[in-house]
């Protein structure tokens, strides 16, 4: 489903991964779990072309990331960074936005659908009408990740998406990820969200390692 | 007839300058020897071209005139690139491009449409309402580039939230033209308003006290108002479009390496 072949990386000059691979198959749920500043949310950003790599591949399906595939990638994966940025006034315009966009703008969902989206992830539906600017950390990451799911996105990237989240938020936003339709690479620091990977990758000496759950 | 300006009189208008030097060093601002070398730089500068300007209007010759357009154009983009903070060896032929293209459409429908002088490239015409619409537009030439690249770099993490949600580059990048066209045509626009009231446009008092009629004048004026508003707009945008080649790349990513 994902995998990185002797991926490397350097930031500012700094080798942060080194001939590292990693391989993801469908239905797994993946956490990796390692020190500040050791390449975890610059490794979901080179799946996506996010970041340049220094060396290496990625292929998600059947697609190697290159300039004629990675708007196709992008376009089959939902990226949930820990601060996610709505990018439009309020909070309906930025649900919506995806849909604005060409290659979504024939799958707009049902008004249904989002209130059933909304209800899954523990949100109000007055949210809608809120100022993108009004609301909490918390209920713009699970904005953010309604927003994926409105996509009908089976594979996500999700960096510390349950940093700002109550309990009660966290365990809605668990149940509706952890399905085994969906495939989910994901940076993490939290107990729970651990506990809920089947598998934990740790970066040891610029390397991808399995670890024990 | 304009009542002509002899060399003394010229001269003589240097002295106003001793009333903003004498606060200069009242308030020790330092600023005196910068304004005399720009007084002279503007002195030297304008007498050639008023020496150089002459011979072109003698001569009116289609190729003299088109070249001294060219080289208005060449230093008009030279100053835009320096200003807006963006590498000039990048993005050279691109912008100049862009305000060719905007120059050379909206000064043909003034000359060829409206005003049809004869010969059509007659240099009493061309060379000046060029130079009018390249000066005029320089301010928002530099803003719209400016703006545009600033805009995308200051929100890269919102900008690549759009390209993750599915935008092409296309899509991406109209939030920032938009902000970038409105904060170059929005003076313009405020100006047009007020125009007549609040300021009395260069060109009008210009062609007054060269000898024309008000009325004459004015038609002149709103032309070259409306010219330079659609020249800015176009500029702009072709700029922008232009450049989007060597500013992103392969991946749709902003190359930090386009700065200065």
């Amino acid at each position: 489903m994902i995998h990185f072949d002797n991926i490397s990386l350097q930031i500012h000059g700094q080798i942060l991964l080194e001939q590292a691979h990693l391989q993801i198959a469908e239905g797994d749920h993946v956490v990796i779990r390692a020190p500040s500043g050791s390449g975890k949310s610059s490794l979901l950003k080179l799946a996506v072309g996010a970041l340049p790599m220094s060396g290496g591949s990625v292929r998600v399906h059947d697609l190697e990331l290159s300039d004629q595939t990675v708007a196709e990638i992008r376009s089959r994966i939902g990226f949930i960074g820990q601060e996610p940025t709505l990018g439009a006034e309020n909070v309906k315009d930025a649900l919506l936005l995806p849909f604005t966009f060409k290659v979504h703008q024939h799958n707009k969902p049902a008004e249904e659908l989002i209130f059933q989206t909304l209800e899954l992830l523990h949100l109000e539906r007055s949210i809608l009408d809120k100022p993108s600017k009004r609301i909490s950390g918390g209920e713009k990451q699970r904005i953010a990740i309604a927003r994926a799911l409105l996509l009908n996105k089976t594979i996500f990237l999700a960096d510390e998406i349950t940093s700002a989240l109550d309990p009660a938020s966290k365990a809605a936003v668990i149940t509706a990820l952890f399905r085994p339709e969906i495939t989910l690479l994901s940076v993490s620091h939290d107990p729970d969200w651990i506990n809920a990977c089947g598998r934990i990758v740790e970066i040891n000496k610029h390397k991808l390692t399995e670890a024990a759950p | 007839m304009i009542v002509e300006m002899d060399i003394i009189s010229t001269v003589s208008m240097y002295a106003l300058l001793l009333i903003p030097i004498g606060i200069f060093i009242w308030l020790q601002m330092g600023l005196v020897k910068e304004t005399i070398l720009s007084a002279l730089r503007m002195t030297v500068q304008l007498f050639l071209v008023g020496l150089y300007l002459k011979y072109v209007f003698q001569l009116n010759n289609g190729f003299v005139n088109l070249g001294w357009v060219i080289i208005m154009m060449v230093a008009a983009n030279s100053s835009v690139l320096g200003k807006s903070g963006l590498k000039r060896k990048l993005f050279f032929w691109r912008t100049l491009i862009g305000i060719s293209v905007s120059t050379f459409i909206v000064s043909g429908w003034f000359v060829l449409v409206a005003i049809r002088p004869d010969p059509f490239y007659d240099a009493r015409y061309m060379v000046p309402i060029i130079g009018m619409i390249l000066g005029n537009c320089q301010r928002s030439n530099v803003l719209s580039l400016e703006r545009f690249y600033s805009g995308i770099r200051n929100n890269e993490q919102e900008f690549m939230t759009y390209l993750m949600l599915g935008a092409t580059l296309s899509e991406a990048i109209r939030p920032y033209l938009r902000t970038a066209l409105k904060s170059c045509v929005n003076p313009s626009i405020a100006t047009m308003a007020t125009m007549g009231i609040v300021s009395l446009p260069g060109m009008m008092t210009g062609q007054i006290l060269g000898g024309a009629m008000p009325m004459a004048a004015i038609k002149y004026q709103i032309g070259i108002m409306l010219c330079i508003f659609a020249a800015m707009v176009i500029a702009a945008v072709v700029n922008i479009l232009l450049s989007l080649r060597v500013a992103f790349d392969e991946y749709q990513r902003l190359r930090p390496n386009i700065f200065q």
